[in-house]
């Protein structure tokens, strides 16, 4: 019987080294450990180039190889014959493989030993099962494709993005059985991410920040693929992630960075684009204490949870556009819980990052800060509580990277941010395309064109 | 005619004898390599020859290849340290077993897992891996004619001088 390379993935999640020999130009067998196979598709697999060696120098001669893997679990081993096609030194393939061996290199202690200089492409030729004794395959944890089809048939009920983002981690903890996560949006004109939901953390770390490119979820983020980790690796870690993007922005750390949640000692990490048609919308991350709780069969679900959650934002956001024209005045909103009572609140609100402070106590940066201030004003000039998305769309004080930017998520960022602040200040929706702000204070604005 | 002194010192005759990690390649011109586990080795008392004990169903293609042109490379790796060795030879060939050879892969088999159960390898499936009947056993003898060191690092590749 053919053996199909996507039925033994399990044996290419590196917990027992393989093997690979190879030949030299002059007949000379060679046999080398691996520290990385790659499944790449149902014909190829990559491995890591680390390297120049005899390995390297007779693949490029004479591009066969024989490769040894072993199933962690059930002891099966099994040997691929390899022809060698290319190398990959960039993209999503190399920065894929590049995280998992950060996490590889940790764990074998061998962190800044361990440096990925290519992703060595073969197509797959033959896999033949190896004669031997096996120890029985466990039963799975749970039946992930019973979990993924509930979670898509939860998600499609979901009429607005709040919802839909509670939803995702709802099934991700009761249906996968995943207990950290966060959902981050990519704010394109800026080149970062901004967390919009976590789950099964200290603080919810909503409006938190990343750079593309840095850590797990900004590299998947900027090469547009899923990154996993199995192992602790410093590399990617978030203390290293924030570090990376205060520094290439030339900054130092202000204080006022909300942190980004996440498991101080992650051990298991797996970040998934999310896409809208083709545009990059937001990251899907989720991880564990756990070594190697994620595998490949893992990420084929993720993949397609976060595709699924993709096409359910794009949904709403068009609905929103669309709706947005047609609300209701307004005027016509009853304003509530206004008061005049009590010490004013002072809001200060600096124009070069759109950085909000309440009482000097730091809220929000960015569009959702501009978002603030820009409804704070009308109140203060105008008496105004009530606003519909379409307007804050076409605000030009808000500067919306595009009309198609998701707003709702800039809206949610805000809203949460003011309710874990406990602020004086709330906005909330009281229907679709509307939204009402409600002050239990007096404010007091101060706005700052200049830091100098 | 005296005989070429042994590549190995006699650190190295006991390093690469100690519950390492081993596998072997052969070749024949035009196909592919073949490799497979070796479950023990011995290293005659001179260090001329090294004898590696392997599961015969696990390696019929690789002691196929060596019967027919006496080339081999074994890689022997210690698990926890990852001091890495590459023997070759040309003179390979399948020898009768020795009384103790058994019991020798028998307690090869128990050493490499006590190496790897504090990295938190399942032992179970270590043992699994490395088992072999006796009437299985096959032994696969050669000299040592070249050598590297293959420990990831700056010194992978240094070739092993001949001990004098």
């Amino acid at each position: 019987m053919k053996i199909a390379l996507d039925a033994i993935r399990s044996c290419l999640e590196g917990a027992i080294p393989g093997q690979i020999a190879t030949v030299a130009a002059d007949g000379t067998p060679n046999v080398a450990y691996l520290s990385q196979v790659q499944y790449v598709d149902a014909s190829h697999v990559a491995l890591s180039w680390q390297f120049f060696n005899s390995t390297r120098r007779n693949i490029l001669d004479i591009p066969f190889a024989r490769v040894a893997v072993i199933d962690p679990v059930t002891a099966a081993q099994y040997r691929l014959s390899l022809q060698y096609l290319r190398t990959e030194s960039a993209g999503p393939l190399f920065e894929t493989m590049k995280a998992k061996l950060a996490g590889i290199a940790s764990h074998a202690g061998m962190t800044g030993v361990f440096k990925l200089l290519g992703a060595d492409i073969y197509r797959v030729l033959r896999i033949e099962r190896v004669p031997g004794a096996t120890l029985p395959a466990p039963p799975p944890r749970h039946n992930l494709l019973a979990a993924l089809r509930a979670s898509a048939e939860q998600l499609c009920r979901c009429t607005d993005l709040e919802g839909l983002l509670g939803q995702t981690l709802d099934c991700l903890e009761l249906r996968f059985d995943i207990h950290h996560a966060m959902i981050l949006m990519l704010d394109a004109a800026v080149g970062r991410l901004y967390t919009v939901a976590s789950r099964g953390y200290e603080v919810s770390g909503i409006g938190s920040e990343i750079a593309l490119g840095d850590g797990v979820i900004g590299v998947a983020a900027r090469e547009r693929t899923p990154i996993r980790i199995g192992h602790f690796a410093a590399d990617y870690s978030y203390g290293r992630a924030i570090r990376n993007s205060l520094a290439r922005e030339g900054l130092v750390s202000t204080g006022h960075e909300i942190p980004l949640p996440g498991l101080a000692r992650s051990s298991s990490q797996l970040a998934l684009p999310i896409h809208a048609g083709r545009q990059l919308v937001g990251v899907l991350y989720v991880e564990s204490p756990l070594e190697q709780r994620f595998g490949y069969d893992d990420e084929d679900a993720l993949v397609a949870l976060a595709g699924g959650l993709g096409a359910a934002i794009q949904l709403l956001q068009q609905q929103g556009t669309e709706e947005s024209g047609r609300t209701s005045t307004p005027d016509a909103a009853v304003p509530d819980t206004l008061s005049n009572e009590g010490q004013p609140l002072t809001v200060r609100h600096y124009a070069e990052n759109d950085s909000v402070f309440l009482d000097g106590d730091y809220l929000i940066k960015g569009v959702a800060g501009a978002i603030l201030w820009a409804l704070l004003n009308d109140y203060a000039n105008h008496g105004r509580t009530a606003f519909t998305n379409r307007e804050l769309r076409l605000d030009p004080r808000i500067r919306l990277p595009d009309l198609s930017d998701n707003l709702e998520a800039r809206l949610i960022l805000l809203s949460r941010r003011l309710q874990e602040k406990s602020a004086a200040i709330r906005i909330d929706k009281p229907a679709r395309g509307c939204i009402r702000l409600r002050l239990a204070r007096p404010v007091e604005l101060v706005g700052i064109i200049a830091s100098h | 005619m005296a005989h070429p002194p042994p590549l190995l010192d006699a650190e190295q005759a006991a390093f690469i004898s100690s519950g390492l990690s081993i596998s072997a390649a052969a070749c024949q011109p035009g196909a592919l390599p073949n490799l497979a586990r070796a479950t023990g080795c011995r290293v005659s008392t001179d260090r001329c020859t090294v004898t590696l004990l392997l599961s015969r169903p696990a390696s019929a293609a690789l002691l196929q290849d060596v019967a027919d042109n006496g080339r081999i490379a074994v890689v022997f790796s210690e698990p926890d340290s990852h001091r890495t060795l590459q023997l070759k030879g040309t003179d390979a060939r399948e020898v009768g077993l020795e009384p103790g050879d058994p019991a020798r892969a028998q307690h090869h088999v128990d050493r490499f897992v006590a190496r790897l159960e504090p990295l938190g390898y399942p032992v179970d499936v270590l043992r699994t891996l490395l088992a072999c009947a006796p009437e299985d056993l096959a032994a696969l003898a050669f000299t040592p004619s070249r050598g590297s060191f293959q420990t990831p690092g700056p010194e992978a590749g240094t070739p092993l001088r001949s001990a004098s």
